[in-house]
């Protein structure tokens, strides 16, 4: 890529998190403040000492063990964010070349001298690689603040330090997993990426019932022409389980990403965006 | 001269609709050129075949390039401006030019930044928070400081005052056009306009029904108050439009010597907005 395309293409990033602020850093901004409120309120249900031995207990759980070892445990505070990152994940793919042409303002983004291509990849990137590091940059500075707090807990009550550390240590290597594990999940899940893209192209009203409906009657028309249930069973297999969204080890990212399954999806997902760039053309 | 456009046999059909039906155009370098036509007549559906906005069938050539096939690369030479309403609401004024310097080889800040300096746009407002006229004035910066060869507005000044109008021609000729450019312009403004056109079209239901210079027009076309006692004599020369005027008859007619009418009455060349009229009841009647 020369360096124009890599600015134009920085330049498509940028209006992505503009339109979509809501969803890129206001949503993560809504859980966190929600989560302080909670643990602020129930901190207040809690005697100072009992708080103070709590931590000494947490900080204990370190003897013997490194933070990466902690981190899975770490990660699963996170989950608020990761499931509001997918149900906004949800809502931005059905939406975004849906609304530019609601709005009419497609002739203008189509006036610049800007592939579908271009735009329809910096909408995928932009959800799957841009997205996540918002979230990941609220979730550390929620335990920044968590973090002082815990310090200061500690200090007034005579709590080992180290352990605090060793925490604070912990939740930074559970921010690098769960930035890994939105990508991979993304990954995994670019099947419905371009599915949820191809109606957002296609449809002149209501993209996301255009999207259910269509599956639904594939899989019904499948199951009545053939007797079969593969496209529900397979979409199935891969949404049901939640442990292959989470991503525990970096030693497993490897073979999460090169897999048949993996990269099966990949090539489903790749077919499905390719039809969102061509409905792209089309401004109507 | 030769043609920025150049267009054979376009069709684009809507159902049993045919928006575009077999139309042949050619626009020369350097022209600014009017497209007129009523509600409906397929000019929307053009100047998108143009761009590469609207898929057609026929040969298309805009530019030395097919818009179907690499509309992104077109659009380093084509600038277009639709009504108002397309730019996106939710930008601020300086996302926009941070936007179109970032994808834009041939966009100047400076000069966008210049000539924005000459309204009341405040950067840091959101487009949805600005005039009608405000919105045309920040979409007509950011095109003045791009180096096109063409540019397509689509009814640009649609829903705005006059003063706003007048000032939008008057910036587009003394600082975009600059007699290598070319400029196409949808309307139904013909009166604002006519005096700019150096080429014009006529559509109506997807045909092209007039496709001249202006400078031509005059050759062709002639507009005759006819006096009462010529009347037959006028009616056998076969005008193409007739209407009443201050109490006499006007005629127009198509190609008739004007030599030959000079007789009849009063000759003039007939403005736009008459001809159009003259060339869409002429259709009408056959």
């Amino acid at each position: 890529m020369d360096k124009f395309a890599s600015l134009q293409f920085y330049a498509l990033l940028k209006r992505e998190v503009l339109e979509h602020r809501n969803i890129f850093i206001g949503a993560p901004v809504v859980v966190a403040l929600l989560l302080f409120v909670a643990a602020t309120w129930v901190a207040t249900q809690i005697s100072q000492s009992d708080l103070a031995e709590g931590l000494r207990f947490v900080s204990a759980l370190f003897d013997g063990l490194s933070p990466f070892d902690m981190a899975p445990f770490i990660m699963l505070l996170a989950i608020p964010f990761y499931l509001t990152l997918y149900v906004c994940s949800v809502i931005y793919l059905i939406n975004t070349l849906y609304q530019d042409r609601k709005e009419m303002s497609v002739l203008f983004w189509q006036s610049m001298p800007v592939s579908n291509l271009q735009t329809v990849l910096s909408k995928i990137v932009a959800i799957v690689l841009v997205a996540p590091i918002f979230y990941v940059l609220v979730i550390f500075v929620m335990y920044l603040i968590a973090m002082v707090w815990l310090t200061i807990l500690g200090i007034s009550n005579d709590v080992d330090l180290v352990g605090i550390g060793y925490l604070f240590l912990a939740a930074i290597a559970s921010l690098v997993l769960i930035y890994i594990s939105t990508v991979v999940t993304g990954l995994w899940l670019l099947p419905s990426v371009g599915w949820l893209l191809l109606f957002s192209a296609f449809a002149k009203k209501t993209p996301l019932l255009w999207a259910g409906g269509v599956f639904i009657l594939v899989g019904f028309l499948e199951d009545l022409i053939f007797g079969t249930q593969f496209l529900a069973n397979w979409v199935a297999s891969r949404t049901s389980n939640p442990d292959q969204y989470l991503i525990f080890e970096f030693q497993s990212v490897f073979e999460r990403v090169f897999n048949y399954d993996t990269l099966f999806g990949i090539i489903v997902g790749s077919i499905l965006i390719a039809g969102a760039v061509f409905m792209r053309r089309f401004t109507d | 001269m030769s043609n920025i456009v150049e267009a054979k046999s376009l069709t684009k059909n809507y159902g049993s609709f045919a928006a575009l039906d077999g139309v042949d155009l050619t626009i020369p370098k350097g022209a600014i050129s009017g497209l007129i036509g009523p509600n409906g007549a397929g000019k929307t559906t053009t100047l998108k075949a143009l761009i590469g906005l609207c898929d057609v069938d026929g040969e298309l050539s805009v530019a030395g390039r097919d818009p179907r096939i690499a509309r992104h690369k077109l659009m380093e030479d084509v600038c277009f401006i639709a009504d108002v309403g397309i730019l996106p609401k939710w930008l601020k004024v300086s996302h926009v030019i941070d936007y179109v310097e970032g994808v834009h080889p041939r966009f100047d800040r400076k000069k966008a930044e210049k000539f924005l300096s000459t309204t009341d746009i405040p950067a840091n407002k959101r487009i949805k928070d600005l005039s009608k006229g405000m919105v045309t004035q920040l979409h007509l910066a950011l095109v003045m400081a791009i180096e096109v060869q063409l540019l397509v507005l689509d009814e640009p000044t649609l829903g705005l005052d006059i003063i706003y109008r007048k000032e939008f021609y008057d910036r587009l000729l003394n600082d975009f056009y600059d007699g290598n450019r070319t400029i196409i312009i949808s309307t139904h403004q013909v009166e604002e306009i006519e005096t700019l056109l150096s080429h014009l079209v006529f559509i109506n239901k997807g045909k092209i029904v007039l496709d001249s210079s202006m400078s031509d027009l005059s050759d062709i076309y002639t507009e005759v108050l006819v006096d009462a006692d010529k009347v037959a004599q006028a009616d056998a020369l076969q005008p193409i439009y007739v209407r009443k005027l201050l109490g006499k008859k006007s005629y127009t007619f198509e190609s008739v010597p004007r030599e030959q009418l000079k007789i009849l009455g009063e000759l003039h060349t007939p403005s736009v907005a008459d001809l159009f009229v003259a060339k869409l009841k002429e259709e009408k009647h056959g």
